[in-house]
């Protein structure tokens, strides 16, 4: 199709829609089933392509999340005789956790992005439901929490990443959560008075109660201070501390009360985004909605009595004269800053888990080091890494993973029967940056650091019928589509 | 709704699962380098971070021999990018400044092809690896 009518023809429907209003009926008729059928329609074309392959070997999979469960369920389709495990403790690990930011915005109920792991393990494939402790990669052993020794030819890792709450002071929290299995440590705490976070399904939960208080103080009238964080490591689904944000603004103007408040994003670093183009795109909606942003600090405490955020808020300052350099140096400095809050979502720090960062597959920073393109561990040819817990820049979200778990299979295989791992990833993922109810701006991109739109036409547009995608589409593609490994 | 709407629809939608679906091609052509990362490192890197990566603390430059290429390749992205996420910032403040001043001079490179030379010329295995 010729681009240009085709350009003209999506502004038409994203107009035509917009004004129209269309119901919850219809659009789930078509973008729920109706994306459901095309994905597996889509997907059969995938299948198609990548022949089945008769070599043989043991394969154990670290992790039975979106990435993990993928990565079975394709060497599952993709080979004749699969011998494939996976570890994976959580009884919820395949949960939709990328619809935690409509939860926490009273959009979707909890219940909606809860999956249980059992339903999505593919026919044929072992699962252990333990946690794996013990990483032996010289021997090609894993041992996990009950002693079990579990030997494997092939490994992959997609174990994740564990919230790190209890780095913020203050909130009396002890050691690290995940995002659907065990939140008691931190649910006390986070979920009330104020303090929220979509991060965890319960705190998207929360999030909700916490945010229609918030609304309601302004529609009495009070003047409120709603406060939104970044960290300073490295997080999945680097959009949602803005997306959430972006979502109480788009709440306090529904109900008529978005002057009483005032809302500042607070982010570790100095950017909206790492692609300029979204960065300026990003900085006019802010702008445009009057939403504030303050580079530069990252939350260090917080007090739930007093309501109170600390802050280190950092900078740099002109230093002596480097002769080595031929430049003045730069000198860090850094001071607290307390922020008052009626209103806080916070974005916790995100680490490795604890076993695989301190194993011999960890690394200095935790995450598994791999070579970005092949996904292979830099010192163990038969170890692979995807997910959350791959050092890939800008990897972590579902849109990487849907990339990244083609190539690993695709690299096993291809290694299962004696040739070189040549499949390569490219660093694509994508942002659904919600902006409002009923608009989504969709940011995709890759190393090159520029937009890389699958369509033809501006990236930098909010539009309605990303949101309907967002909403209605990227579920149904993601439980059903990528999980049985298709998509 | 009317029945052109879903199909125009429905259309788009088809379109915009494709597109995702499919590979996408990298927009921009691969960027090419006046130095080789040889040459950049003798001219520039090793003033501070030592002749062998060994490091220099004089100079608060961390050594650079102690990690493979995959592992440094992350590090060097994130000082010539200021981060790998959108808002997280660099876990290299002082050097990704740095970079930028040592870029304006010509000392550019490519964190693939300069991890890989580290790693080649002075990587030191750890004593645990070589048993």
């Amino acid at each position: 199709m010729d681009n240009k009518i085709f350009k003209k023809g999506i502004e038409i429907i994203d107009a035509h829609i917009k004004g129209e209003g269309i119901s919850r009926r219809d659009a789930i008729k078509l973008f729920g089933t109706g994306g459901a059928a095309m994905l597996l329609a889509s997907g059969a074309t995938t299948q198609a392509s990548a022949s089945s392959s008769a070599a043989k070997a043991k394969i154990v999979i670290i992790g039975g999340g979106l990435a993990g469960m993928s990565t079975a369920a394709r060497f599952t389709n993709s080979l004749d005789n699969p011998d494939i495990t996976v570890i994976e403790p959580g009884d919820f690990a395949t949960s939709y956790q990328p619809g935690q930011t409509l939860v926490g915005a009273g959009i979707w109920d909890v219940s909606e992005v809860v999956y249980k792991t059992d339903d999505f393990v593919p026919d044929g494939v072992t699962i252990i439901k333990e946690k794996a402790v013990e990483f032996d990669p010289k021997n090609n052993m894993v041992k996990t929490s009950s002693g079990k020794t579990v030997k494997y030819d092939y490994m992959v890792i997609a174990a994740g990443l564990k919230l790190d709450y209890a780095r913020i002071e203050g909130l009396g929290i002890e050691g690290t959560i995940t995002s659907s299995g065990d939140h008691s440590p931190v649910s006390k705490v986070i979920g009330k008075n104020g303090i929220a976070s979509i991060y965890f399904q319960k705190g998207s939960a929360d999030t909700w109660t916490q945010m229609q208080k918030f609304i309601a103080e302004a529609k009495s009238g009070k003047k409120v201070k709603g406060i939104f964080t970044h960290p300073n490591t490295p997080i999945k689904c680097g959009g949602a501390p803005k997306k959430i944000m972006y979502l109480t603004d788009a709440r306090l103007r529904e109900a008529g009360a978005r002057e009483n408040a005032e809302l500042t994003f607070y982010p570790n670093g100095s950017k909206m985004f790492g692609v300029k183009e979204y960065h300026d795109a990003i900085v006019n909606q802010f702008e445009a909605r009057d939403m504030k942003w303050n580079y530069r600090h990252n939350l260090i405490a917080v007090d739930p009595v007093k309501k109170i955020a600390t802050f280190n808020r950092h900078w740099k300052e002109k230093g002596e004269w480097d002769p080595d350099l031929e430049e003045y140096s730069i000198v860090p400095r850094s001071k607290k800053v307390e922020k008052e809050f009626d209103f806080i979502h916070i974005t916790p720090p995100m680490i490795a888990p604890e076993e695989i960062a301190n194993s011999p597959v960890g690394s200095g920073k935790g995450w598994v080091p791999v070579h970005k393109e092949t996904l292979q561990h830099v010192k163990y040819p038969n170890v692979f890494a995807l997910g959350d817990i791959a050092a890939v820049p800008m990897g972590k979200t579902g849109g990487s993973a849907r990339k990244q778990y083609k190539v690993v299979v695709e690299n096993i295989i291809s290694m299962m029967e004696g040739k070189e791992p040549t499949a390569k990833y490219g660093g694509y993922t994508v942002c659904p940056l919600i902006t409002s109810i009923g608009t989504v701006m969709l940011a995709e991109f890759d190393w090159s650091k520029k937009p890389t739109p699958s369509f033809p036409f501006d990236p930098t547009q909010e539009r309605y019928i990303w949101w309907l995608l967002k909403v209605y589409a990227l579920k149904p593609m993601t439980q059903y589509g990528m999980l049985s490994g298709r998509a | 709704m009317k029945k052109t709407t879903i199909a125009l629809l429905s259309t788009a939608v088809i379109f915009g699962l494709n597109g995702c679906g499919n590979d996408t091609p990298s927009s921009s052509a691969p960027k090419t380098y006046s130095k080789t990362p040889a040459e950049v490192y003798a001219q520039s890197c090793q003033k501070c971070h030592g002749e062998h990566a060994e490091g220099n603390p004089k100079k608060k430059g961390p050594a650079l021999n102690d990690r493979q290429a995959g592992e440094l390749e992350l590090d060097l992205y994130d000082v010539k990018n200021g981060g790998t996420n959108q808002s997280s910032g660099t876990e290299h403040d002082i050097m990704e400044h740095n970079m930028q001043k040592l870029i304006e001079k010509g000392y550019d490179y490519d964190p693939k092809a300069m991890a890989e030379y580290i790693e080649k010329n002075f990587y030191k295995r750890e004593v645990s690896e070589t048993d």
